[in-house]
């Protein structure tokens, strides 16, 4: 199947809620952070003391048990297999390599953050995405070197993904999800990420071929090697001196993915 | 409303806007000071331990680690006997200063953009920075409250992710199964942790 219709189908998919939910779609946008000075998502009872504004629960978690579970698989998958492969990438690999690479198939993702700049109708954003591209793509030898970095426009310009599109849209997170593998998510997110998969041309020879005999599953192991070291380590950062990891991961993982959102 | 008090307001107006911008710049060159302090004492010590102890004072007077503690312990604080307030605040306080010491690597020095200051409610304002760390930037908003007549830290917000609203999420699950005594703890072991 193309590509392309897989990403019409999963963005269908997200519309349809959207479509069925007009009137209040206004109201279900991103529950708001404590950074945000707008309506406070606490209950005033739980308030502590006047400026305090925080929630203690930013997400519905009807599946905490399977979801706990899940982490708990997970966790053991990251430490004895994960860890050993990204200790060994590392040792193998220089550093300007490894930078390389991690620019490079940041590059490649342009897809993902053109076509969701575009579905949020950001175009003044997709057209820094767009020259950002085009540069490091020719001045930086295909995306190996980011040459944008040098233009100050071009620095720090938030990357959107289909997550955030379905945000924009009005879809609420749905129910907390620890997937196998791949660590947190929530019913909006595991869509988004559908989305994103089929965007990024990494996964274009796997979409189109749908086998596992060519050469099509070379860039997306190699993508998913060399970004081990920078999970692990935003795992190790979510769990360090939490009183509860698991629910210090989710708080951190929905936080995120909110302000993201707003961005 | 009447026209008596559409004036006053009408009036009084621009005091309010003069006050609330005087106390926005006040509380980021606070930020600054505190900032520039725990910069020159990373940059003395040579090791992530040693920072911990001796940044310790220093953050103490620019961290309001009362409020911080209250927030993260959320509801459950009104049912705290003083002196386990005081305990959690002290369990907190060295959690606290551990992570913070914990991101730091001796020799590397982070560049700060400040970037415009807001004032979302009277006493408090945010400091929206950009930090670049060893090759990554981060987007940091420091959370500044008014406190006894100076302005202190109440928040540290990383590419979105409130410290104090982490902690509320993990402790306030805590309290509500075991109470006071489970939250002290379980801050105790994180404490004991290695880190």
């Amino acid at each position: 199947m193309k590509p392309g219709l897989i990403t019409l189908r999963l963005l269908l998919m997200g519309i349809l809620p959207v479509l069925t939910n007009c009137a209040s779609s206004q109201k279900t946008a991103p529950s708001t952070s404590p950074t945000t000075a707008s309506a406070p998502a606490v209950k005033t009872e739980d308030a502590v003391d006047e400026l305090d504004d925080y929630s203690s629960t930013e997400v519905s978690d009807p599946l905490e048990k399977l979801n706990r579970a899940t982490f708990q698989l997970n966790d053991g998958l990251y430490n004895f297999v994960f860890r050993p492969v990204s200790k060994g990438y590392v040792f193998v690999t220089p550093k300007p390599v490894r930078q390389g690479l991690d620019n490079f198939f940041d590059n490649v993702k342009f897809p993902v953050r053109f076509v969701n700049c575009g579905l949020q109708g950001k175009f003044n954003r997709a057209g820094l995405e767009f020259q950002k591209f085009g540069i490091n793509t020719i001045g930086g030898l295909a995306g190996f070197i980011r040459l944008s970095d040098k233009i100050p426009s071009l620095v720090a310009v938030p990357s959107e993904d289909t997550g955030q599109t379905l945000a924009k849209w009005g879809l609420g997170h749905g129910p907390y999800l620890v997937l196998p593998v791949l660590g947190p998510s929530s019913f909006r997110e595991t869509l988004g990420y559908g989305g994103d998969y089929a965007l990024n041309p990494i996964h274009w020879g796997f979409l189109l071929k749908g086998d596992t005999n060519t050469w099509a599953w070379i860039p997306s192991t190699v993508n998913t090697i060399r970004s081990l070291p920078g999970q692990l380590m935003n795992y190790d950062e979510s769990r360090k001196n939490s009183v509860d990891p698991y629910l210090s991961v989710r708080s951190i993982y929905i936080q995120n993915r909110n302000s993201a959102a707003q961005e | 409303m009447n026209r008596r008090s559409l004036i006053a307001l009408t009036l009084t107006a621009p005091l309010f806007w003069g006050q609330s911008l005087a106390s926005t710049a006040e509380a980021q060159q606070r930020l600054r000071t505190a900032v520039d302090e725990v910069l020159a004492v990373a940059d003395r010590v040579s090791s992530r331990s040693a920072l911990a102890t001796t940044v310790r004072p220093v953050l103490q007077r620019h961290i309001s680690f009362e409020t911080m503690t209250r927030r993260a312990v959320g509801p459950g604080w009104k049912q705290f006997t003083p002196d386990q307030q005081k305990k959690a605040t002290q369990l907190f306080t060295t959690l606290i200063i551990r992570s913070y010491s914990s991101k730091f690597t001796p020799g590397e020095r982070p560049s700060i953009n400040y970037q415009a200051a807001v004032s979302p409610a009277a006493g408090r304002v945010d400091v929206p920075t950009g930090l670049v760390y060893k090759g990554s930037r981060y987007n940091v908003t420091y959370r500044m409250e008014q406190e006894g007549g100076s302005w202190k830290i109440a928040d540290v917000v990383i590419e979105g992710v409130s410290l104090i609203a982490n902690y509320r999420t993990q402790l306030d699950s805590t309290f509500k199964k075991g109470g006071a005594d489970a939250v002290i703890t379980s801050l105790e072991q994180s404490v004991s942790r290695p880190s």
